[in-house]
């Protein structure tokens, strides 16, 4: 990856409010083309660390590179905010304050009704543009939020819980303009609890816990370091051992089969198909989900092996 | 600057179309204005009866008619008040006029009625005892005599000549009603920037706003915005009182070459506007310290009570024109406005003073606006709490966010 490619790069930011450390040497980089998971636990330093990097509050120490240096006035409507802290102008019309918020993100009034128009189109929100922000539903408020903070296109978007308050059908809508996005070549940073969108959407994440980064890297990478060589099997016959499993533990109805060392599922699969007393129905490799790799690691159930990889 | 204008515009559109300024804006004039039509429709619908008098001092020649602003008064003389008074009581006059003996001592005349002389009576009645008073003159001493002396004034120091006569008025009127105009402006205006900068905050759209453009500009842009609103209600208010006192005086305005006093003018401008702005900004910091828009609003009380100090020492100021006093609140930015126009119009103050106040004004203003870019980026993200007076001290020593600030936003 080349460095142009870097949209933000954080090395060793440190983040104290007083005497409590909200981030401790976190660091990590977002690329052009992808989109990154940021994870933790409520309280973990998430919103303490994007709002360093967009330069709302400054850093106690460590370096920021945004966009390719550091933050300046104008690189400001390269990049795109859907902050936590949800809120639009009540008394405005949503039209008027995409307008609004567009023209300050740089847009000429020509391009800010345009894309407004665009968006406002795609997210089924058209017909409500007249309507004040404070008569919208909290869906509505949300996506309107979420045009705002895309609308001028940025190279960088910085997405802290997009999808909370959506229905499925909203979710699937942002979803396919945070894909297309990403796919002109815009570097994503998605902060969320939702570990599903984030196994679904992000190629690479970073899981911070109590201000540290606690695992980093390429989500396939790090699933398949978590993921114990176990298959689950569902057939018609009883088994009492097999030939490369060390564990066999009935399971609602089939069996959780643990492989020993360097076993590969295709040989045990083969041994069991081969035993004509057996009928195999389902036979599926056990991988471990985001959501229990978080809970372990946030948990303290993390193998210590694994904690020094993590930034 | 682009943005700031922006959010100048914004500011602007938004707040004008509110109920609270429309009613403050045309409110306030046609309030006014009832107020001062009501004694004007009393005096128009106003009759002149016949009236009597007498004459205790032996003096004034016979009157019986007399005409005044296109009406006649008819007037009966009575040798004494006992048969003037049995001729009020059963209505053959609608008044009686008494001189007493001593009016030539400084004796007051009596006038006995049913109800109050209008404003054209006690025209007529004067212009009667006048003409009966200079008896056998000829009519146009009597006229010349109703304005004996309408001089010209011309200052002995610059030879500047000012009309007297309506001109006077205006040249004393400008300067006067730019200041209180000032005055109500900060109470509007000015004083409103604190709720605005708390709902500003309050609608917690801040963190996308300050992603797009720096705080300064934010704040200036705010300002700016409720700078040209309050410039709105002003011309609004002036066109309602130019338009109010041509209508009431233009029987004495006409005719008269009116010498429009542009120095007076200049300066309230050049005063008023960077003297509202500074008064804003502060306003807008009070805001932003403040916790919600009550303890927005009762901070700016207190810049009320700055906006109103001027007031408080103008018995001084009349008296000493030109003291000391006069002359450093003039120079100091808070009362430079409505002190340096009030006293434009009692007399000349040097150019040097007025060019003094206005380079303080300017560079507190400069000052005003990075102090208070400063707290406000200190403190954007602290919804609903108020500052203490040592965090705000905090916050302008050290640079970004401070940590008493950031303890409260952890």
């Amino acid at each position: 990856m080349s460095e142009n490619n870097v949209y933000l790069k954080i090395e060793d930011v440190v983040k104290s409010f007083g005497e409590v450390q909200a981030v401790r040497g976190v660091s990590f980089q977002v690329h052009a083309g992808e989109i990154f998971g940021l994870l933790g636990p409520n309280g973990a330093g998430k919103t303490t660390l994007i709002r360093s990097a967009l330069d709302i509050i400054k850093p106690t120490s460590g370096k920021i590179e945004i966009l390719g240096g550091a933050m300046t006035e104008e690189k400001k409507s390269r990049i795109g905010y859907l902050p936590e802290e949800r809120g639009l102008y009540d008394d405005m019309t949503l039209w008027d304050t995409l307008i609004y918020l567009g023209r300050l993100k740089g847009l000429t009034p020509k391009t800010a009704r345009e894309r407004s128009e665009k968006y406002l189109r795609e997210l089924d929100l058209w017909e409500a543009r007249e309507r004040k922000i404070q008569a919208l539903s909290r869906g509505m408020t949300q996506k309107a939020q979420f045009i705002a903070g895309v609308m001028h296109e940025p190279d960088l978007i910085i997405i802290d819980e997009p999808f909370s308050g959506l229905d499925p059908v909203n979710t699937r809508l942002i979803k396919q303009l945070l894909y297309r996005m990403r796919d002109r070549g815009a570097g994503i940073i998605m902060s969320t609890h939702q570990m599903v969108q984030v196994e679904e959407m992000c190629s690479r994440i970073l899981l911070i816990n109590q201000g540290e980064g606690v695992l980093y890297g390429d989500l396939d990478e790090i699933r398949s370091r978590f993921t114990t060589n176990a298959v689950e099997v569902d057939m018609e016959g009883e088994i009492d051992s097999v030939q490369g499993v060390e564990q066999l533990v009935p399971r609602n109805g089939g069996y959780h089969l643990v492989l020993g060392e360097g076993v590969q599922p295709e040989e045990v699969l083969q041994r069991l198909v081969s035993d004509p007393d057996l009928t195999v129905e389902r036979y599926e490799r056990v991988e471990i989900s985001l959501d229990d790799i978080f809970v372990q690691v946030v948990g303290g159930e993390v193998l210590n092996g694994t904690e020094e990889e993590a930034v | 600057m682009n943005k700031l204008w922006l959010v100048a515009k914004n500011t602007y559109q938004q707040r004008i179309r509110s109920s609270t300024f429309l009613m403050l804006t045309f409110g306030i004039p046609l309030i006014m204005i009832v107020a001062g039509a009501i004694p004007v429709l009393t005096e128009l619908r106003a009759e002149i009866p016949t009236v009597g008098y007498v004459d205790q001092t032996g003096k004034m020649g016979a009157v019986e008619e007399i005409e005044y602003e296109d009406e006649i008064l008819t007037l009966k003389s009575y040798p004494d008040q006992n048969a003037g008074m049995t001729d009020l009581k059963t209505g053959k006059i609608g008044g009686l006029l008494i001189l007493p003996k001593d009016y030539f001592q400084g004796g007051i005349p009596r006038y006995r009625a049913e109800k109050q002389p209008s404003e054209k009576l006690k025209g007529a009645l004067e212009k009667a005892v006048r003409t009966g008073m200079l008896s056998g003159a000829p009519s146009w001493q009597v006229e010349r005599l109703e304005d004996p002396a309408n001089f010209t004034y011309a200052a002995q120091s610059t030879g500047k000549r000012v009309s007297e006569g309506p001109a006077v008025i205006i040249r004393v009127a400008i300067p006067v009603f730019f200041a209180m105009v000032f005055v109500l402006a900060i109470f509007t205006g000015a004083n409103q920037m604190g709720s605005v900068m708390v709902k500003e905050k309050d609608q917690r759209a801040m963190e996308m706003v300050i992603t797009s453009i720096s705080p300064r500009e934010l704040v200036a842009g705010k300002v700016m915005g409720m700078t040209l609103l309050s410039m709105t209600q002003v011309a609004v208010w002036t066109l309602g009182a130019g338009t109010a006192v041509f209508l009431l005086f233009r029987e004495d305005l006409i005719g008269h070459t009116l010498s429009i006093p542009w120095n007076a003018l200049l300066w309230a401008g050049l005063l008023c506007v960077p003297g509202y702005f500074l008064f804003a900004l502060v306003g807008a910091g009070l805001g932003v310290i403040a916790g919600d828009v009550t303890q927005a609003r009762q901070l700016a009380g207190m810049l009320g009570f700055i906006g109103m100090g001027p007031l408080y020492f103008m018995g001084v100021i009349v008296n000493a024109v030109d003291g000391p006093l006069a002359v450093g609140l003039t120079l100091f930015p808070f009362t430079a406005p409505t002190i340096g126009l009030f006293r434009m119009a009692l007399t000349e103050v040097p150019t040097w003073q007025f060019l003094t106040s206005l380079l303080i004004l300017v560079g507190s203003l400069l000052f005003s606006i990075w102090l208070v870019a400063r707290v406000f980026r200190a403190t954007m993200l602290l919804y609903g709490q108020k500052l203490k007076p040592a965090e705000i001290m905090q916050v302008i020593s050290q640079s970004g966010l401070s940590a008493a600030a950031e303890g409260k936003e952890k």
